[in-house]
């Protein structure tokens, strides 16, 4: 639920014309994942998690979209995106690398690893990261600044907004699959899209939405 | 997808089952009440054909009220006097069907008040809808003609009504307009409005690329049967080929309608996303404007071959 789009869920089109059977599976694969390291050793798994919360803080009222186990299981499956950068040795590689650079970092700091650390250090150190501002030499000479911009803040970012929850937070209708759109024009909106709140009119949004499947 | 067409089918069904009724109802009522009614008139040809016309200011209307429906719906009846072809081309469809089966052999001025509604009606629609297209971004161009309003839909209520008035016109004994003799306008007209509709189609196939090549069907044959129909006023010899181009306009409509709800079918999801497809695939109601001018073009053939 957010408070842009009172009241929307996109899981309720699961049943409308708006999903098919191929849709739902794909959806259904994205919501039962598990919440445990596939790939990752569990070291591996605790920095990730650290990384990923700081990224995308996510609001405690609602459950968080598990984002350690979904760039875990792009790792699982060994997924690319079908290009990287040529800086940038392959997705697992890069990862495990980053990871474990990014906690030497921390320990070579602070003594402890960078899951222990307080928040305000953990954005400092991912900053120092951003900027190639680093003493730890464990990148075997793949760039940090290149590996925060092309690998870990994009597949953090495009991992948190394939998930229902995030759809819901922007008022996403998710797959347009087979249903898509038809009133294309500004400020038009379809019957099975999200109705998006005007201030001091939430509740004729949170009216719509109860009817957007 | 199944599911969808069968209920569809029985909506069919049922309807036609409740019109079937209702005509042996009234069959049965004009039957019991034989004696108390005037005796009726012999058919003149000249109210066979305005039948003939009326069933087509009918059919357009109908076409007219089920295409700016569902149109007028997409674009979320934004304006306000959106609504209003529905209404107009309401009350024209039920004036055509009432001259149809009206008894008095003379004009109905509530008819021709409903008619004279829906030509000025559809005047006012073609300057929205003109309006519409030029204040997009580009203006008139390729663009806005293919994705804006529909430039000649609001023609289509016009034509209705300047068929449920020559209807009237015809009824009447046929007073020439301006000069022109009723059996020579309906053709004439029938004819423009052939034209027209052959140019919307042809506009909208191009946007559709032509991928079916049924497609070309409702962009060469209606000019053909318009020459065929307007020269038939001239040279009588033409009478019959246009009568069979005609008749197999009056099939196309139909054939055409059939084609379009494929056409439906093959988009994403097909019917079973009629909520989307409906709206996006061709238009289901389009088609029959052909069979609706071609009833009228056979009306003033009908007047053409018979009366002197």
């Amino acid at each position: 639920m957010s408070e842009q789009y009172p009241g929307y869920d996109v899981l309720a089109k699961r049943r409308t014309p708006s999903w098919n059977e191929k849709t739902r599976q794909v959806i259904d694969e994205r919501l039962a994942l598990s919440r445990e390291p596939r790939y990752l050793s569990q070291e591996e798994w605790l920095v990730l998690e650290a990384i990923c919360d700081r990224i995308v803080p996510q609001p405690r009222t609602r459950p968080p979209v598990p984002l350690a186990a979904m760039v875990d299981t792009k790792l699982f499956e060994n997924r690319g995106d079908g290009y990287r950068d040529y800086r940038l040795p392959p997705l697992r590689e890069a990862w495990q690398r980053g990871l474990h650079a990014i906690d030497a970092e921390a320990r070579r700091r602070h003594n402890v690893g960078f899951a222990a650390l307080d928040t305000a250090e953990q954005d400092a150190l991912l900053r120092a990261v951003q900027e190639g501002a680093l003493c730890d030499g464990g990148w075997d000479g793949m760039p940090p600044t290149i590996f925060f911009a092309k690998r870990l803040l994009p597949d953090i970012a495009t991992l948190y907004y394939a998930h229902p929850t995030a759809w819901n937070e922007i008022g996403f209708g998710g797959p347009a699959s087979p249903r898509g759109y038809v009133r294309m024009d500004f400020d038009r909106r379809d019957p099975w899209e999200a109705a998006e709140a005007k201030p001091g009119r939430e509740v004729d949004a949170a009216r719509e939405n109860a009817r957007a499947g | 997808m199944a599911n969808t067409q069968t209920s569809t089918g029985f909506g069919f069904a049922a309807l036609a089952a409740a019109g079937a009724l209702a005509v042996l109802a009234n069959a049965q009522r004009r039957h019991l009440n034989k004696p108390a009614l005037p005796p009726p008139q012999p058919t003149s040809p000249q109210a066979q054909a305005a039948q003939k016309i009326n069933l087509a200011s009918s059919l357009l209307a109908g076409a007219v009220l089920a295409d700016s429906a569902v149109e007028h719906y997409r674009g979320s009846f934004h304006n306000k006097a959106m609504y209003l072809p529905l209404a107009i081309s309401a009350q024209a469809l039920v004036a055509g069907l009432q001259g149809m089966v009206a008894r008095n052999a003379g004009a109905d001025v509530r008819r021709e008040a409903s008619h004279q509604l829906a030509v000025v009606n559809g005047a006012a629609g073609l300057g929205f809808h003109l309006y519409n297209i030029t204040k997009r971004p580009g203006g008139i161009g390729w663009l806005n003609l293919f994705y804006a309003a529909p430039f000649g839909a609001p023609a289509a209520l016009s034509l209705s009504g300047l068929f449920g008035l020559l209807a009237e016109r015809i009824r009447q004994g046929g007073p020439a307009i301006c000069g022109v003799m009723p059996r020579r306008a309906a053709a004439w007209l029938t004819a423009a409005g052939l034209l027209g509709t052959a140019g919307e189609a042809g506009l909208m196939h191009f946007r559709g690329a032509f991928h079916n090549p049924a497609m070309v069907i409702p962009v060469t044959l209606p000019p053909v049967a318009a020459a065929l129909l307007a020269g038939a006023t001239v040279k009588p010899c033409l009478a019959a080929p246009a009568r069979w181009s005609l008749r197999l306009l009056v099939a196309v409509g139909f054939i055409g309608s059939a084609f379009h709800a494929y056409g439906i079918q093959r988009n994403m999801g097909g019917w079973r996303n009629w909520s989307q497809n409906l709206l996006n695939g061709p238009p289901l109601p389009a088609p029959p404007a052909f069979t609706a001018l071609a009833t009228a073009g056979l009306g003033a053939l009908d007047l053409i071959a018979r009366v002197p």
